[in-house]
């Protein structure tokens, strides 16, 4: 926002200045639309709920058996012990599927997520607790660095078209294409091995122990620098590409032309016009990306032996541990939806045009 | 079988990198890597490439808490003896100063070892092992390794465990069991699931306690008051890295000293990289083995298991599959050379090898003939059958190519490389419904391993196998098995045993191809007496309860 009108708030922009062809739906003040809001609430609900039936069902489609997995994993456990063992492991239940569903769901609303059979049977809460905020902290931080990068330099690069700064879409997009354990490993093999910068992956030392003191976080940084790094690399190009493509499409609109036209400082129009509406679909992308974060990065976290939901839920696939399985869906359900519900939110303020339709 | 998961692509590129990294050692230990100062007294950096290990349980009666993941569960409890898996298969009395078997294996008398303490400072007595055992008795603990105890007497220093049948086969489960202490356990309520982490809980006997648990590593300290005497390293830390890549760079970096992984190329990426990397393949009596479904065609026949022993090329599983990571077996028995002591003498000099006109001669015996090269059995058909290796175990996945190739070209048969997943290989496996597959024995440390895993319906419970895949049923074979098992002296378990070892060469059920091996990979810059290729006194593999053998052993470099 550049200075036109200091004393409001963003959202309580005129429609005409921010180019929408909407000229009376709103007035002033931008109402809260809340029939949209509720249609949408709703088609939510609906969405979670199917989420985490199929979520119920889908695990009991898989072939194989969590005991005869864990027999494989712990050959020191007799085979002739399997009775013993689905016993202990609670999977020597006869219920019926309804009843299972049924249980599910009054566990689901305790907050009980079940016992993790590859994590010594302790709770799923407990486990994924102790993964997750590993992967938002880094692989959101990534992104948000990713985001902010990619836009403001696609924002440049459009603006400057047929400039030299036309190289780094290119540059970016190679850069993207690469795999990203090749480069993750490659990353280890110069900054850590060789030059010695980094060290070579864990979230911080041997020995230490977690706390909010500056030793701690200073090894969470200097730990976190190259994965963190090697994510914005690898995915830099879509964002900037993304956000160049919009530019050069609203550049050519007849208000970029107007405004221009009346003299307006090329940096205001930049950032106050066309960066401005080129945005909008960079938002939604990110607000969609911030669901998908907490689906971790599962070869980050191979490459740089990480801690994260990524590797977790592979596991748990990999040993049919249901009730983490479960637990790690549900929770990459929830953020996807919660995200898509930011973006809707966010999108209806920014750009009345989405919200038209409901008034 | 997780070390074998690691993708073909993942092991290529392990070794790309590992080249990169070599090529430039030697480095200064990544970043804040403690273990590369060679003086003594320093660390030792114990590592798994199992992905970070972020829920805390040092349970050791759990396969999957963290204490038993790591292996760190193995210095902090220690059995009543070890059974060496190799060399010459002994058993060294440790937390009891002598166990010692009744004539027919169902009752263990120890003497529990004087002046030993739990690491709180409580003196461990007798009473302790007798309540270890009786938690299963109770059932408080699920007996998970199928000990059927039935309870203790005590006689002075002596306490007789008793079990319900023979543990002859089964010695190193009752053995290994860790001894917990009294005074703790009796109060935790399930101690099936209990994860300790409660203040002064992770308490034993054995050579370090814990001391810094945090989701990134595992540091445990010597335990100043251990009845084994002085230890040489002061401190060992734990860390798990994402995969086997990253393990061998941490391997090679100096980062990491010592760990059991399965390295593609392990010559040029490890052993190259510094001269005090040791690499140790330790063969159990346990075999990578192709079962075969005997219920169907193709094998059914006789005539077609033979000529498949005559024409499987076990060197090149051993060469090329393992890269070397293995130890043939060619006997007709199935036995390989750790149990050479086994082989009956009329079998001693009978050794199977690849002779493709002995196998062509067997086949054409039994009125199997060639039709432009390709095989056709005696109703007329074209012989082809699929063999099966769930996807990503790399190395059975190339033997699955090798067999393909060899049967293709010695005999004109046309093999299918099946890969699944492993859920729809499981469920293959138990309910018979394959042609061949490539599977791991029940290791007993003895002959019965290899013969109850080819030929014992007692695997099969409710029409699912969890060995016998290939449902071999033979009432004189299967008492003697269970004669074998419950041998009331070793002349019975000796007539027992020709049975079986004579139906094995007369049925050909299975063919094992190559030991399996217990693998170890450490470094001699700090500290030396690891065991080695001449003295096998236990295998290197960190995870093995052994370790504590080895940790007592070790001295520091000059």
């Amino acid at each position: 926002m550049t200075g036109v009108q200091p004393q409001l708030a963003e959202l309580d922009t005129d429609a005409l200045e921010v180019g929408t062809t909407a000229t009376s739906a709103d007035g002033g003040r931008a109402r809260v639309p809340w029939r949209y809001l509720g249609r949408r609430a709703a088609f939510y609900l609906f969405t979670l709920w199917a989420a985490i039936t199929i979520n119920f069902f889908l695990r009991r489609m898989m072939k194989g058996d969590a005991v005869s997995q864990y027999l494989s994993r712990n050959r020191n456990v007799s085979p002739e012990a399997a009775d013993a063992l689905r016993t202990l492991l609670g999977l020597d239940s006869d219920k019926s599927l309804l009843e299972q569903y049924l249980d599910y769901w009054v566990l689901l609303a305790q907050g009980d997520l079940g016992i993790s059979l590859l994590h010594g049977l302790r709770p799923v809460t407990e486990v994924v607790s102790g993964a997750l905020p590993w992967t938002i902290g880094l692989v959101g931080v990534a992104t948000i660095f990713s985001f902010a990068i990619g836009t403001v330099g696609g924002a440049v690069v459009g603006w400057r078209r047929g400039s030299r700064a036309d190289a780094l879409i290119p540059i970016t997009t190679f850069l993207s294409t690469i795999p990203y354990f090749w480069l993750g490993l490659l990353a280890i093999a110069v900054f850590s091995v060789n030059l010695g910068w980094f060290p070579i992956g864990k979230a911080y030392g041997v020995g230490m122990r977690p706390g909010w003191n500056a030793e701690f976080i200073g090894q969470v940084l200097h730990h976190g620098a190259l994965p963190i790094a090697t994510i914005v690399v690898a995915s830099l190009g879509g964002w900037m590409l993304g956000m160049r493509n919009m530019m050069l499409t609203v550049l050519d609109e007849d208000y970029i032309t107007v405004a221009q036209a009346k003299g307006m400082p090329n940096q205001r129009v930049l950032w106050g016009y066309a960066a401005r509406n080129a945005v909008l679909p960079q938002i939604q992308s990110f607000a969609l990306s911030i669901g998908f974060i907490v689906g971790g990065s599962i070869v980050m976290e191979m490459v740089f032996s990480y801690p994260g939901i990524g590797k977790l839920l592979l596991d748990a696939t990999n040993a049919k541990d249901y009730a983490l399985m479960q637990g790690v869906f549900l929770v990459i359900t929830i953020s996807v939806l919660v995200a898509n519900i930011l973006a809707d939110i966010v999108y209806a303020f920014l750009d009345p045009r989405t919200r038209q339709a409901g008034v | 079988m997780k070390l074998r998961r690691s993708l073909i692509a993942v092991g290529a590129i392990a070794a790309l990198s590992a080249a990169v990294v070599a090529g430039c050692a030697p480095s200064e230990g990544g970043g804040d890597g403690d273990g590369d100062t060679s003086s003594p007294g320093v660390a030792l950096t114990i590592a798994k490439p199992d992905g970070a290990i972020t829920t805390e349980s040092h349970n050791p009666y759990l396969g999957d808490s963290s204490a038993s993941k790591y292996g760190y569960a193995k210095v902090i409890f220690e059995p009543l003896a070890l059974v060496n898996p190799t060399g010459d298969l002994g058993t060294t009395p440790w937390l009891a100063e002598s166990v010692e078997w009744n004539e027919d294996y169902t009752e263990l008398t120890v003497v529990p070892r004087s002046g030993v303490q739990w690491s709180d400072g409580t003196e461990f007595t007798g009473d302790d092992i007798v309540f270890t055992f009786d938690q299963f008795l109770n059932g408080t603990l699920t007996d998970t390794s199928g000990l059927n105890y039935e309870g203790a007497s005590v006689d002075g220093d002596e306490i007789t465990l008793s079990f319900a049948d023979s543990k002859y086969t089964a010695q190193s489960r009752v053995l290994h069991t860790p001894i917990v202490p009294q005074h703790i356990w009796e109060n935790i309520e399930d101690p099936n699931t209990d994860p300790l982490t409660g203040e002064g809980m992770a308490v034993g006997t054995g050579p370090y306690v814990l001391d810094v648990w945090s989701t990134e590593s595992v540091t445990l300290t010597a335990n100043e008051s251990y009845w084994g005497g002085e230890l040489a390293v002061p401190q060992l830390n734990y860390i798990s890295y994402g995969d086997n890549a990253a393990l061998t760079t941490a391997l090679v970096s100096g980062e990491a000293d010592w760990a059991q992984a399965f390295i593609p190329q392990i010559e040029s990426s490890y052993l190259a990289a510094d001269e005090n990397n040791h690499f140790l393949v330790s063969s159990t009596a346990g075999a990578g083995t192709v079962f075969f479904n005997l219920q169907t065609k193709p094998f059914n026949d006789l005539a077609m298991r033979q000529a498949l022993a005559w024409v499987i090329d076990r060197q090149a599983y051993v060469d090329i599959a393992r890269e070397g990571a293995s130890e043939p077996i060619w006997s007709v028995t199935g036995l390989g050379t750790l149990l050479e002591g086994e082989i009956l003498p009329q079998y001693a000099d009978q050794s199977y090898a690849v002779d493709v006109d002995k196998a062509r001669q067997i086949l054409t015996d039994a009125g199997y003939t060639w039709e432009n090269e390709s095989l056709i059995d005696p109703d007329g058909e074209a012989v082809s059958f699929s063999i099966s290796v769930p996807a990503g175990w790399s190395d059975w996945n190339t033997e699955q190519a090798l067999i393909a190739e060899e049967l293709k070209e010695a005999l004109g048969i046309e093999v299918r490389v099946d890969q699944p997943d492993w859920g729809g290989w499981d469920m293959a496996r138990q309910e018979g419904d394959f042609q061949a597959i490539i599977h791991w024995l029940e290791d007993t440390g003895n002959a019965y391993g290899l013969y109850t895993s080819t030929m014992d319906p007692k695997w099969i419970v409710d029409d699912r196998a969890q060995f016998n895949f290939g449902r071999f049923e033979d009432p004189a074979v299967t008492e003697a098995l269970n004669g074998y098992a419950n041998a009331a002296s070793d002349e019975d378990r000796q007539q027992a045993l020709e049975v079986l070892q004579t139906a094995f060469v007369e049925n050909v059920p299975a063919i094992p191809l190559g030991a399996h091996p217990l693998l170890g990979e450490y470094n001699t810059r700090n500290y030396v007496g690891f065991p080695t290729e001449e003295d096998q006194y236990a295998s290197a593999d960190p995870t093995q309860p052994a370790i504590v053998q080895i940790l007592t052993n070790l001295e520091p470099a000059s």
